[in-house]
């Protein structure tokens, strides 16, 4: 295949095009971050003056903090509690035959389908008569039902691919059971579940709905709902320059995961479905 | 109601790889086929509990007049609540909009997603960052994006959008349309945001496809003296058929569902509500739980109707293909 010199300039062109819709409103978001509160609204596209004003505001007071606490904490167990009880389940689908394995599986694909707005409002009645609202479990709860799915549907397709006859080989040779799968099985397994983690965490962090209905308080209010909140300095200016810096840092931790793994994540979205 | 379409579910139609005794299972004892079934439990006694125990809860108070601002009113309602789901002409706008909504952001940010996939699927210098560029977007957790164009954006007077127009405009000295965008084109601006996130998404599910494309037969066709684009209608595309399914219906299920956007760029104004932002309205502002419950309900059957026809349609699809 022979590619003419105006060929190449057109490519390049289509492509230049393409990352810069991209990327500039990113741009954008960390150059607002940046900018003085005064003048956020020069438009400019460069801030002329870096400041850190807007990350400092937003530390100022306790709201965004405890909010960014309540995230991690809220994610992290969440993640913790879907991943292993998804691994035990996709272990089932994956390696053991058992009737009614297909009418599981299928309701497990169909309740991660479920609408969650659905479910927002007979939790929200529930959750205040258990007093649970606006507690950690509030949010982690939900947040386990809705990334399970997810999990088994990554997880099965992950272990399938591991080649299950070396832990029958490790217990030939001698090893116990929990040896077996220690040593053998549980390397093999861990770059399919800590994908799976990434993908769940993703969806536990990012949550909105959930956030802005089963909390009221900074005690169980994760960032986005808290964002969603912000005020500016006074009601009449829009709260630009602490959203954006409050953006930066949030998508941060997303955009240092996929980076780092971003090979293996499409391969747990795609291989599931596709390679059946 | 999950029966329906569990029998061609996908990851079904392939048996476990370990099949030394494929019909051993059938032939166990009934205590060793719970053992077998053991480590599913907790996942699905949980979901169950969590998911369905909520959505019986839902299906009793749809049935109810109940309204927390009134509740020495409480009683049974028989199908009041649904009568007014189907009569409601803002309901019906919502329904509509929804439709609209999920239908432009798949298709056009698969259409995208797939011009993008293709230009990426060709080697250039500097092919890596340009992919990672590429997929930004979409890692921008979703209200702070929301956030970002309605205030960073379609701001008519600091927006991005009205300062290009004014970068442009002072090129040729004239002086530029400062439009509102928000109050002129409300749908709009919320599937361009939708779309900005959701190309990316698209690009690497179809990229992923592309590479897995045989890449012999592609050259195969070229030497036989097919044009780019015969190789592009008659290879490539038939097999991105699959993923473009797949990325079709990730995408629905996600942007059916999207209350982010809705929430903070318009709060469902200007004829943009869809219908989860109507549900959140009838039960947190009107405080309406009947209501809002038969909401719920509608919404749950309709999206179980779309998941079991997206389901058979994939699962048809995998059995043609692969």
């Amino acid at each position: 295949m022979t590619t003419t010199a105006k060929q190449k300039v057109g490519w390049g062109t289509a492509n230049t095009v393409a990352v810069v819709l991209a990327i500039v409103p990113v741009l954008w978001i960390v150059s607002l971050s940046f900018k003085d509160p005064a003048t956020i609204t020069d438009a400019s596209f460069w801030p002329k003056k870096w400041t850190l004003e807007n990350y400092r505001g937003i530390f100022k007071t306790s709201e965004f903090t405890h909010a960014l606490i309540n995230s991690i904490g809220i994610a992290l167990i969440a993640t913790f509690i879907a991943v292993v009880l998804a691994s035990m389940a996709a272990y089932a689908v994956a390696r053991l035959s058992f009737p009614g394995k297909g009418l599981l599986i299928g309701m497990s694909l169909l309740i991660a389908m479920f609408p969650a707005i659905s479910l927002v409002t007979p939790l929200f009645n529930i959750e205040r008569s258990l007093h649970l609202f606006d507690t950690w479990p509030a949010l982690i709860i939900p947040y386990i039902a809705f990334g399970l799915p997810l999990g088994i549907y990554t997880l099965s397709a992950f272990f399938r691919e591991i080649p299950w006859e070396l832990e029958k080989a490790a217990k030939m040779d001698g090893a116990t059971p929990y040896q077996a799968f220690t040593k053998v099985i549980a390397p093999l397994a861990a770059p399919g579940m800590f994908t799976t983690a990434i993908l769940i965490f993703i969806f536990c962090w990012n949550d909105f709905l959930f956030a802005i209905s089963l909390t009221s308080t900074t005690n169980a209010r994760t960032v986005p709902a808290a964002i969603g909140f912000f005020t500016g300095s006074s009601q009449f200016t829009a709260p630009t320059g602490s959203i954006s810096a409050a953006a930066v840092i949030i998508t941060i931790p997303i955009i240092i995961f996929v980076l780092f793994f971003q090979r293996r994540i499409v391969a747990g979205l795609t291989s599931g479905a596709v390679k059946g | 109601m999950t029966t329906v379409s569990t029998d061609r579910a996908p990851s079904v139609d392939k048996p476990p790889r370990r099949s030394s005794a494929p019909d051993a299972a059938y032939s166990l004892s009934s205590r060793e086929r719970w053992m077998r079934r053991a480590p599913l439990l907790p996942g699905l006694i949980f979901l169950i509990i969590v998911t369905q125990l909520p959505f019986v809860a839902t299906l009793v108070i749809s049935f109810m007049r109940w309204n927390a601002l009134s509740p020495q009113n409480k009683g049974f309602a028989g199908i009041d609540n649904y009568r007014k789901v189907f009569s409601d002409s803002a309901l019906r706008a919502s329904i509509v909009f929804t439709i609209v909504l999920t239908v432009t952001v798949v298709l056009v940010s698969l259409l995208l997603g797939m011009l993008i996939a293709l230009l990426l699927d060709r080697a250039f210098f500097g092919r890596g960052v340009v992919r990672t560029l590429m997929i930004t977007p979409f890692l921008v957790v979703p209200v702070a994006a929301a956030l970002l164009f309605k205030h960073g954006i379609y701001n008519p007077s600091f927006g991005l959008l009205n300062g290009t127009l004014t970068a442009i405009w002072n090129v040729f000295n004239g002086s530029a349309p400062q439009p509102d965008w928000l109050t002129e084109h409300p749908k709009l601006m919320i599937e361009a945001q939708l779309i900005w996130q959701w190309t990316p998404f698209m690009m690497l599910i179809l990229l992923a496809g592309l590479q897995s494309r045989d890449k012999e037969v592609v050259q195969a066709a070229h030497v036989d003296g097919a044009s780019p684009w015969q190789v592009f209608r008659y290879i490539t595309f038939p097999h991105l058929r699959k993923y473009l399914e797949l990325g079709g219906l990730l995408g629905s299920i996600y942007i059916v569902q999207n209350f982010d956007s809705v929430f903070t760029i318009t709060s469902g104004g200007l004829g943009t509500a869809n219908l989860p932002y109507t549900i959140y309205q009838t039960f947190f502002s009107a405080h309406d739980y009947g209501l809002a419950s038969a909401q719920g309900v509608v919404v749950v059957v309709g999206s179980l109707i779309i998941a079991t026809f997206a389901l058979r349609v994939v699962s048809s699809l995998f059995e043609e293909g692969v």
